[in-house]
């Protein structure tokens, strides 16, 4: 046919629908892939030509991978990079297309997508095997395996079950499985949520797919700075040795201005948000005063544009207050700092106190809170990072990561997650998603200590 | 064509057209799947159940208030047309009507029926 | 006969040719505003393209097929949206006499199309049997129940001084004020409720990134373009209405009546295509407070200013 090639002409400048999926030593990758003008990052695997695996996925994973690659529409391709010589994807993914840096990455994907319009690259066909979850049996009229009213269940999957609500009446429960790869949430992070309408009567936290079975072959190969996510590496080593204040400063900025990015475009203000992302990959590490690195000044004219954002105010005001139990169990951090708790881990270092360092607070304790305190946080620390110089910390044991205190007992994201059920129950969607973001949860950052299992935290490692 | 033929007319070649491009489409890439392609994308686990349920519509107080106010618009139009003629009593009369409502929505409001977490 | 039947087959052009030239400039437009947002380079030739393009790739793509969905209504939904707007546009005057549909109560077919928008979008999301895409089908029934008062009560305030429910009558009727100055709670209110029922920007609930994209989740190929296309060409046709019933449609100095048009039309899709750029996604509850507690009491607020003014004026 000749519309074919004349569509793929058209088509080959186009951004590449890529779908993502950031495992372990991939989340800054993903990041840097949001600002590839090339790619087009999509929200759902269907409209997707490309899948991209930046990273290592644990074998948690692997069941998702799959799911979401058969969920793509044809043609697909698979993309992938990963840091670690133990990746098992390759055996997975049978046709992948490896690329040999993370650099190299977008051009990859172009190129695939490029190869697949032209067909000189076959699909990637279906990898999980066809079998029905309720095959028609032909029985009843509706392919149950029994005729009448209790025939048995009909083809397909069975309907919802009722359960009381709180109006007095009984409706349906629906048992959504969100995912690990769920666009909106934290990566990896699976719940099994009750909804009644767009209502949430209940939420178990599924198991983090970060975690490594313990004696497995890749524990003994993984060390904490690998599993850890980038932006936490810094601060890991601080627990030991001291560090440069300018680069942990620096480190921070770049994790709230991440945070910030992705929180943005969930809210809808996509553009903003990968500005805000262009802004978090500017920061340079090599020193304040570089040409083209993040100043101040740059931040502080995002806090007043974003601050005089009336609708954005509208959206996070009063929204995932936690109580005072569930904030004394977070000992510290910029979610406890959003409600007035004043903690901070710098504080007890006089290098920081020599340098004028006074925590942020607010009182407020909503996602409005939190989500201002971490810009106001971010523009303070560029300004510490500028006067620091070649300043260190003096303290070790402890410190103020971007999520909260590290080296004492639990990770912050490990202290947030037993929360999760008491937090969501009885929120509409919208207001979950935007109470989960302002949390700032990491499933690999909880992947270093986990309440229970007898893993050891990384920082004992 | 008098108005209400050519609106249909319209309504009727758009939703051709639409459906016709869509297959179309059909024709250049034949739609095909496996079981596992079909399962609904929830971040890639699967689900339990179908996703159609008696879902709890909760405002469904406000879609009564909304049926007020819809039949109040019902009158409305055609007095926009005549009041001027009509004179004042015509607009009074319509304020009338429209405050009975508007203490409909103080009512609904009061009661709750906007606030539903 | 035959002069008849051309000069409709005449107007249809038209219409299509307004409704595909709007789709395409409110495309191109949604790029240029977003390239200014994200602070890159606009490339304007490049900006121009890009829709063509992604056109173009989603048409070689497959479609997606859910388990069990209502495959009928999944096909018809965007075919519907489509429609209604199609139906909306044509009622508007593009001129003085170049109006496909001449109806005498040509508000109430617009409102009466643009209130089973609804329905499309409820459908859309319903369809595919998929839980995400069924949460957001339910978040814009709630969002629609509430913008439809607001907004049909505004346009009937524009039809106070015409003293007639057709389009011709309202447009004239601004010959020596436009209504956006006589009746200025109506145009911001439009505004905000003809989002809604484009579901754009600050009040895209059903296609949130909070679901995933909610009633597209599931759409890939051609249908998804279709649904794309569709949500456009009702933003097309509302900034076409609006313009004629606020800013004086086809009246100005100088310049030929279609021209006016044009620019005012582009200028209210202007208007609402930026409006994703600074405002975020609503929450659902907050908007429904909002339409009911202050929209729908100013838009009759704006129906008695109007009515008041008609009535002095006729004496």
């Amino acid at each position: 046919m000749v519309v074919r090639p004349l569509l793929a002409r058209l088509a080959k400048k186009a951004p590449v629908p890529v779908f993502l999926i950031a495992g372990i030593g991939g989340d800054e990758i993903a990041d840097r892939l949001r600002l590839d003008e090339r790619l087009q990052v999509m929200d759902s695997p269907r409209p997707a030509m490309v899948l991209m695996i930046v990273g290592r996925l644990t074998s948690g994973l692997n069941g998702a991978a799959l799911q979401v690659h058969d969920q793509m529409a044809e043609p697909r391709a698979v993309v992938r990079w990963s840091p670690s010589r133990l990746d098992a994807s390759a055996a997975i993914f049978p046709h992948l297309v490896a690329a040999e840096a993370a650099a190299a990455l977008g051009r990859a994907a172009v190129a695939a997508r490029d190869d697949l319009l032209a067909g000189r690259l076959p699909s990637s066909p279906p990898l999980l095997p066809d079998v029905d979850p309720n095959p028609w049996r032909g029985v009843g009229p509706w392919g149950q395996g029994g005729a009448g009213m209790t025939g048995g269940v009909p083809y397909g999957r069975p309907l919802p079950e009722r359960a009381k609500d709180r109006d007095g009446l009984q409706l349906d429960q629906l048992l959504v499985r969100v995912g690990p790869f769920m666009p909106a949430l934290p990566e990896g992070l699976t719940l099994e949520v009750k909804l009644q309408g767009d209502v949430i009567q209940d939420v178990v936290v599924g198991e983090n797919p970060f975690l490594e079975e313990a004696g497995s072959e890749s524990r003994q190969e993984v060390s904490p700075a690998l599993v850890a996510p980038a932006d936490l590496a810094p601060f890991l080593a601080a627990l030991r040795v001291p560090v440069a204040i300018a680069e942990l400063e620096l480190v921070r900025v770049r994790h709230h201005l991440r945070w910030l990015g992705h929180t943005l475009r969930i809210h809808g203000l996509t553009a903003l948000g990968r500005r805000v992302l262009a802004l978090s990959a500017r920061v340079h590490l090599g020193g304040a005063g570089a040409r083209g690195a993040l100043a101040t000044a740059d931040v502080a004219e995002l806090r007043r544009s974003l601050e005089r954002n009336f609708t954005l105010a509208w959206v996070t005001r009063g929204i995932g207050r936690l109580s005072a139990d569930q904030l004394a169990a977070l000992d510290g951090g910029p979610v406890a700092r959003a409600a007035g708790v004043e903690r901070d881990e710098r504080l007890a270092d006089p290098a920081y106190l020599a340098l004028g360092f006074e925590p942020v607070t607010r009182t407020r304790g909503d996602a409005l809170a939190r989500w201002r305190l971490r810009l106001h946080e971010a523009e303070r620390s560029l300004r510490l990072a500028e006067i620091a110089g070649d300043g260190m910390t003096t303290v070790t044991g402890a410190v103020e990561g971007p999520t909260g205190p590290l080296g004492r007992g639990l990770a912050p994201s490990s202290r947030l997650l037993p929360l999760l059920p008491d937090l969501l129950t009885g929120l509409d969607w919208g207001d979950a998603v935007s109470t989960l973001l302002s949390l700032d949860l990491d499933l690999r950052e909880a992947a270093l200590t986990t309440p229970g299992s007898g893993a050891v935290p990384a920082w004992a490692w | 064509m008098e108005g209400g033929a050519a609106a249909l007319t319209i309504l009727v070649v758009a939703l051709g057209a639409f459906l016709i491009l869509r297959g179309a489409g059909d024709i250049l890439n034949p739609p095909q799947s496996t079981a596992p392609s079909r399962v609904p994308f929830s971040g890639g686990l699967s689900p339990d159940t179908h996703a159609w349920n008696r879902y709890h519509v909760r405002y469904y107080a406000m879609a009564l208030l909304f049926l007020a106010f819809d039949m109040e618009m019902v009158f409305m139009y055609p007095w926009a047309v005549v009041f001027v003629e009509e004179g004042l009593m015509a607009l009074i009369e319509m304020l009338m009507f429209i405050t009975i409502l508007l203490f409909g929505i103080l009512y609904t409001w009061r009661e709750g029926a906007f606030r539903w977490s | 006969m035959v002069a008849e039947a051309l000069s409709t087959a005449g107007l249809a052009i038209a219409v299509v040719a307004v409704l595909l030239g709007g789709t395409y400039i409110a495309a191109v437009l949604d790029v240029v505003f977003t390239r200014l947002t994200m602070r890159i380079a606009v490339r304007p030739l490049a900006a121009a393209a890009l829709p063509l393009r992604r056109a173009a790739q989603l048409a070689l793509q497959r479609r997606t097929l859910t388990e069990r969905p209502d495959a009928g209504t999944w096909a018809l939904a965007p075919a519907v949206l489509g429609a209604l707007a199609a139906v909306s546009l044509a009622v508007v005057p593009l001129t003085g006499t170049v109006i496909a549909v001449k109806a005498d109560t040509g508000i109430v077919v617009f409102a009466a199309a643009m209130a089973l928008v609804v329905v499309a979008v409820y459908l859309q999301g319903w369809s595919p049997n998929s839980p995400l895409s069924l949460v957001a089908a339910y978040r814009f029934v709630a969002e629609g129940l509430s913008y439809e008062i607001p907004f049909a009560v505004v346009l009937i305030g524009t039809a106070l001084p015409a003293r007639s429910l057709a389009l011709v009558p309202i447009v004239t009727s601004q010959e020596h004020l436009w209504n956006v100055v006589r009746q200025p709670l109506g145009l911001p209110i439009y505004l905000v409720t003809v989002l809604a029922l484009g579901f754009w920007g600050p009040l895209s609930l059903p296609e949130g990134q909070d679901v995933a994209g909610g009633t597209s989740v599931e759409l890939s190929g051609v249908p998804r373009l279709l649904w794309r296309v569709a949500q456009l060409n009702v933003l097309v046709a509302v900034s076409a209405m609006g313009a004629a019933v606020f800013l004086g449609g086809w009246l100005g100095p100088w310049l030929p009546g279609g021209v006016w048009m044009a620019l005012k039309t582009l200028f209210l899709l202007a208007l609402l295509v930026a409006s994703r750029q600074y405002f975020a996604r609503v929450r659902t509850e907050s908007f429904v407070v909002v339409a009911w507690t202050i929209l729908t009491p100013l838009a009759l607020v704006d129906v008695f200013m109007a009515g008041i003014q008609a009535m002095v004026a006729a004496r």
